[in-house]
């Protein structure tokens, strides 16, 4: 209650503009949609709710800015510390990543579920990315252990909530390295489009391949590129086998969206959003491409696109329009227009489907034995495709893929490869199997 | 354990079917365990409606207020008829459309424009009854409502239960507009002592139909579709 009071003082006069990437989300949200991710982490025991909400209500105050509601201005929108009561843990439901509306659950923009073992985080993409996300996760679930018993030290994704919140974990780091003297271009073309029956409002399909990252990892170095690049391969080995039932005539290019973590080339301890999309793609009307030579060009795209001098022009052409004098006279209202008329138009044509990689997870050393493995769900895309997510722990590797229509070729096909190399894919699903 | 006999993949022992392709899962040395706990919860989410209260208190106060403020101005000021009345009517009207968007979101389409309809025939029973006069309302007002609000009624069904494809809807809007002319037009002359036959309706219908073929050709043949999906897409 004291520690409640404390942080109730700065109440006035803390906000938090929206970093670079988190403009965008708030302006997509519609009645069905909102941009939400969700981390889920499987304990060995199953969870104790009320445990759970302690643990919650100590770790919040340290994380500012999920701790917060977002606002209407004039001009943009910003996040305001939030201290209504909340959020509470609930017990988890059968569709996740359902839509988050900004003025309901107290205005919070974050869930907290249980379920058995599991511990579920699903946060809004306006607060921040998957890595943000994965602190506070980390950092929840590191406390629950700890008022259950085991010491846990800090370090990793496990902060000390005792510390203040360093100023660093709160900055929009894209302000700090959008610095390049050009803005590169961003190509974009009509891309390959899944088709499928839409499921009703409140329905995501989740199908998740549980996988040996050993196994993953062997079958990759034979094709001599990372894990990242080969599933990039492989999806895009899937999407081409569906265009080629849907429509052998009509071909459009095939291209994925991947988020790159840029804390990777930047140094910076944001908890916000840091993160670059790249396209990974192959444009069938070239020519059949074998699955070696997808592999080959996946691993060359990596390669010249993923370094810090492409990076920086990235971000500095994504900044451009944020910083533009006129751009921030427009009244907040006109700028959503145009951001979600962009959007649809251009934006969400520009990619079949979505893939992001967390890659191999680090946990404090104390914290391993307590962890079975981690799930990572992408959320409810756009429009009607499908997104995969992935995510490793110890040898765990999670493949999630999140889609909003009935039919599951793209993950059929994705799965069949990995099979058809010699992994061993268990797979779990939410759909309805009866 | 068990594998899909098509993907190749393991199962979580609680799916009885292959999520990827359907496949359900046969085991004829197995007898089918039923308690196998599924990692998903069975438990659907409901998403917390957002509050429109205030708007709909908003609409309705302000629809409340002038019906009030023109009663009593009639009753006290300008007390010469009854015209209060198609004002107070119209605010209805205007509340009762309002109903399945910020009112109450769970109403049918269908009985949605059967209160619309309904409105609208109180409102023309209104006029009928301040101006004294009563043939016109039976034969041309309420025929005239009821033809439309039947009209918007398959409209419904179609988009609803058919294709709501942009070139359906067309389709379904060019086969209503003739159909609403000619029942307009065969009113009117039954009104006003006419022969029955149909003259401006004719040419509606003839440029209807001329549409109507045109979109039907574009729906049947899916390239000449693709093609027109793009160059009119807006
Ligand atoms: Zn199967």
């Amino acid at each position: 209650m004291s520690k409640n009071k404390r942080v109730k003082k700065p109440v006035r006069t803390t906000w938090y503009k929206l970093d670079l990437s988190a403009i965008v989300y708030p302006t997509l949200q519609r009645r069905d949609f909102s941009s939400v991710y969700r981390l889920s982490v499987l304990l060995k025991e199953p969870v104790k709710p009320d445990v759970l909400q302690k643990a919650v209500d100590m770790v919040l105050p340290r994380f500012p800015t999920y701790k917060s509601a977002i606002r209407k201005g004039l001009f943009w929108r910003y996040l305001e510390p939030n201290n209504r009561p909340g959020p509470f843990v609930q017990r988890d439901i059968n569709n996740p990543c359902m839509p988050m509306p900004f003025k309901a659950n107290n205005r919070y923009l974050l869930r907290i579920y249980y379920y058995d073992c599991r511990i579920s985080l699903e946060a809004h993409h306006s607060l921040g990315d998957g890595t943000g996300g994965m602190y506070l996760l980390q950092t929840i679930t590191a406390q629950y252990l700890r008022e259950l018993g085991a010491s846990i030290r800090c370090g990793g994704f496990v902060l000390d909530i005792h510390e203040e919140p360093d100023p660093g974990e709160l900055e929009d780091a894209y302000m700090r390295y959008s610095n390049a003297d050009v803005r590169p271009p961003r190509p974009s073309e009509k891309t390959y489009r899944v088709r499928g029956t839409k499921e009703p409002f409140y329905t995501l399909n989740i199908i998740n391949g549980i996988l040996s990252a050993q196994e993953v990892k062997k079958v990759a170095k034979t094709y001599h590129v990372t894990i990242t690049e080969y599933l990039n391969a492989v999806l895009l080995y899937a999407l081409l086998q569906k265009q080629e039932s849907e429509n052998p005539h009509r071909r459009l290019p095939v291209r994925i969206a991947m988020p790159v973590n840029l804390r990777r080339f930047f140094p910076s301890k944001t908890l916000r959003n840091f993160i670059t999309m790249i396209y990974p793609s192959v444009d069938p009307r070239l020519g059949e491409y074998t699955f070696e030579e997808i592999v080959l060009h996946v691993h060359n795209y990596m390669q010249y696109y993923i370094n810090e001098k492409l990076l920086r022009g990235d971000i500095t052409t994504n900044a451009a329009t944020q910083r533009h004098p006129l751009i921030r006279i427009v009244p907040l209202f006109l700028k959503d227009f145009v951001v979600r008329l962009f959007y649809t138009r251009v934006q969400d044509k520009n990619s079949s489907a979505g893939l992001t990689n967390m890659g191999a997870l680090k946990v404090p050393e104390d914290m391993i034995p307590y962890l079975e493995r981690f799930d990572i769900c992408m959320g409810q895309p756009f429009s009607s495709r499908t997104n995969c997510a992935i995510i490793s722990f110890q040898d765990a590797l999670t493949i999630g893929f999140a889609s909003s229509i009935k039919e599951a070729d793209v993950e059929r096909y994705f799965f069949r490869k990995l099979v058809q190399d010699g992994i061993h894919v268990t797979i779990e699903s939410n759909r309805e199997t009866s | 354990m068990s594998y899909c006999v098509h993907c190749g993949v393991e199962l979580d022992p609680s799916l009885k079917k292959c999520p990827l392709c359907n496949t359900p899962v046969l085991d004829p040395n197995n007898i089918p365990y039923f308690e196998t706990s599924s990692p998903y919860p069975a438990q659907r989410g409901k998403v917390e409606p957002v509050r429109r209260k205030d708007v709909a208190i908003f609409v309705s106060v302000l629809l409340l207020t002038i019906s009030l403020t023109c009663g009593l101005l009639n009753r006290l000021v300008f007390s010469r008829n009854l015209w209060s009345l198609l004002v107070i009517g119209f605010c209805l009207i205007i509340w009762v459309i309002c109903i399945p968007f910020i009112f109450y979101r769970k109403l049918t389409p269908y009985f949605a424009v059967l209160l619309d309809g309904l409105a609208v025939s109180f409102y023309l029973y209104l006029i009928s009854r301040l101006t004294g006069s009563a043939d016109w309302l039976y034969y041309l007002g309420l025929p005239i409502t009821l033809l439309f609000t039947l009209l918007l009624e398959i409209f419904m069904l179609l988009t609803l239960k058919l294709s709501h494809s942009f070139f359906s809807v067309t389709l379904y809007i060019f086969s209503l507009i003739p159909l609403s002319c000619i029942g307009i037009e065969l009113l009117c002359r039954n009104f006003l002592g006419s022969p029955m036959r149909i003259t401006w309706s004719a040419i509606v219908l003839t440029v209807c139909i001329v549409f109507i073929i045109a979109i039907v050709t574009i729906i049947l043949l899916p390239r000449v579709r693709e093609e027109a999906r793009r160059r009119l897409h807006f």
